[in-house]
């Protein structure tokens, strides 16, 4: 074992320089954060609770195909669908999320072909009974331009992800990935189309010439 | 010396009014400060600044139910914690807070102040031993125990650290010893003196780097592990009264009291006294949540080591050496450095 020495064995310098360190720790800033006053900051990249998209012109964007239903490993998703005069011809007549069963994971987003659920930024929830965590359609509609910034960011992720492999590919020397990609069975830039015009989806496609797959 | 009765009533009113007052204070001041320590904000919600929070702990341990549990000796168990708390609130008796007139103005004048201390001081052991042995529970036996074990080991250094102070100053009567600071605080003349008194300070209130009585991750809540609701604030009271009397003592015996520095005693007005002693005291208090957040706990076998063969020795040399010194310089007149 190591000789200590003198001032080691003594304690005293080493009680005050820790005293001193604690001393400093006064001065300094404090990093609690004062939650209800001071919000929890979040990015686009947060992933709060499911919320649907109301278009601008007031209808919900969800045209009830019932993927994000399918989707959800918690089973929190619920959707009576009925036929509408739309030219979507389907659309949600109930459209119930149980916050209390969802688990936050982001698949119902993943899985919607219509951009019509988005993950919020919104956190808070806080209630008294389980009936206020059901959220039906009209709790969990919100104007789209809440959500210009997520579906901003999850796209940049998405064509990401899709590129990746074929990158890797044309790395590699992939052949088969590099051919399936030249025939067409794999799309490269597939979600840089813009997605955008999917909420309009209320037109017939013929009608402004828009390319159909 | 005539002290009419009104001056007493008053100062006894004023002593316990501060003691009450620093008690429920000084839970604050502990989580405050604590807080601070450790770049947090402490209790912020109950009033401005979350001052109201003692008032609010107050209302919730009064409405806490007293458990009895089984097998617990009933009367011990519930006279306890009033035995841990009373001591550390007589001992404040003795501690003058300042001159008014000449006069100290302090609770009882005693011309044995020291050894009142002493003696009272060392009853406070009974409450926390007591408790320990009549919650008939394996941790609040094992925290008494080592609560009194440790008391006890400490008191010997303490005591010798006093008894240096008193042959300094060349009397018992804690005002005279404040008194005989006018010039020199004591600290400079017995700075060994003043270093064994601080550790054991710590020892004797059970206080961290001390606490053994109540260490948690051994003893759950040691001595008052089985106590709830306004008996347990009891044990919490005493242990802040205690602490208070210990930082009082240790400015009156050490750092002259009420001597504000440049300051000859009877030319102070008594509120720059008081203020003085105050604001002493109150650095000492605070010492202790320092320590506390700074300091981890030692282990039992180096607290008795510390006590025995480390404070004890030290002690004594000091007084051996302070015995010599007096004997050569002459008795009893203030040494200066």
């Amino acid at each position: 074992m190591k000789k200590l020495s003198v001032a080691e064995r003594i304690f005293l310098p080493t009680l005050a320089h820790g005293m001193a360190i604690t001393l400093r720790a006064v001065f300094r800033r404090r990093f609690t954060r004062q939650y209800p006053e001071e919000p929890i900051p979040t990015t686009p990249a947060t992933r709060g609770q499911p919320r649907l998209v109301r278009k601008e012109d007031g209808a919900p964007a969800c045209v009830s195909c019932g993927l994000c239903e399918y989707a959800c490993p918690a089973y929190a998703i619920t959707i009576d669908s009925q036929e509408t005069e739309r030219w979507i011809e389907r659309e949600p007549v109930r459209f119930e999320i149980d916050m209390l069963r969802c688990i936050l994971c982001g698949f119902c987003e993943e899985a919607c072909p219509k951009d019509a659920i988005f993950m919020s930024q919104e956190l808070e929830m806080a209630g008294y009974t389980r009936e206020e965590h059901v959220f039906d359609l009209e709790g969990l509609l919100r104007p789209v331009a809440d959500f210009e910034a997520r579906m901003r960011y999850v796209r940049e992720t998405n064509s990401r992800w899709q590129e990746a492999p074929l990158a890797a590919a044309a790395r590699e020397g992939n052949k088969n990935l590099m051919g399936a990609a030249k025939e067409g069975l794999v799309q490269p830039g597939v979600a840089e189309r813009d997605r955008t015009e999917a909420l309009e989806d209320d037109e017939p496609p013929a009608a402004r010439g828009r390319r159909v797959r | 010396m005539e002290v009419s009765a009104l001056r007493v009533g008053l100062t006894i009113l004023i002593g316990f009014g501060v003691m009450m007052t620093l008690a429920a204070g000084m839970t604050m001041v502990e989580r405050k400060f604590s807080a601070a320590l450790q770049e947090r904000h402490g209790p912020n919600r109950v009033g401005p600044f979350g001052m109201m929070q003692p008032l609010a702990d107050l209302i919730k341990f009064l409405f806490k139910e007293q458990v009895l549990p089984e097998g617990a000796n009933r009367l011990v168990f519930r006279l306890a914690p009033a035995i841990a708390a009373m001591p550390a609130m007589l001992t404040f008796a003795a501690i003058p807070f300042g001159f008014l007139d000449g006069q100290p103005m302090v609770v009882a004048d005693i011309n044995v102040g020291v050894v009142f201390v002493l003696a009272v001081g060392s009853l406070g052991v009974y409450g926390v031993i007591l408790a320990g042995w009549a919650s008939n529970s394996k941790y609040s036996l094992l925290g008494g125990l080592r609560a009194s074990a440790q008391m006890i080991s400490y008191e010997v250094s303490l005591v010798l650290s006093l008894v240096a102070v008193v042959a300094v100053s060349g009397s018992l009567h804690l005002s005279e010893i404040v008194r005989a600071q006018d010039a020199t605080w004591n600290v400079f003349v017995q700075p060994v003196a003043a270093l064994v008194f601080l550790v054991t300070m710590f020892a004797e209130t059970n206080r961290h780097p001390f606490d053994f009585a109540e260490c948690e991750p051994e003893l759950v809540g040691g001595f008052h592990t089985e106590y709830a609701g306004m008996q347990f604030a009891l044990f919490f009271m005493g242990e802040y009264i205690a602490m208070a009397v210990m930082a009082g003592l240790m400015t009156t015996l050490f750092f002259g009291g009420c001597d504000v520095p440049f300051m000859a005693i009877d030319e102070t007005p008594w509120w720059a006294g008081a203020l003085a002693m105050a604001a002493k005291t109150g650095f000492f208090l605070l010492l202790f949540v320092w320590v506390r957040w700074t300091i981890p706990r030692f282990r039992y076998d180096q607290l008795m080591w510390l006590g025995w063969k480390v404070l004890l020795p030290i002690g004594l040399a000091n007084l051996a050496v302070t015995g010599v010194a007096l004997a050569l310089l002459g008795p009893a007149v203030p040494v200066t450095p």
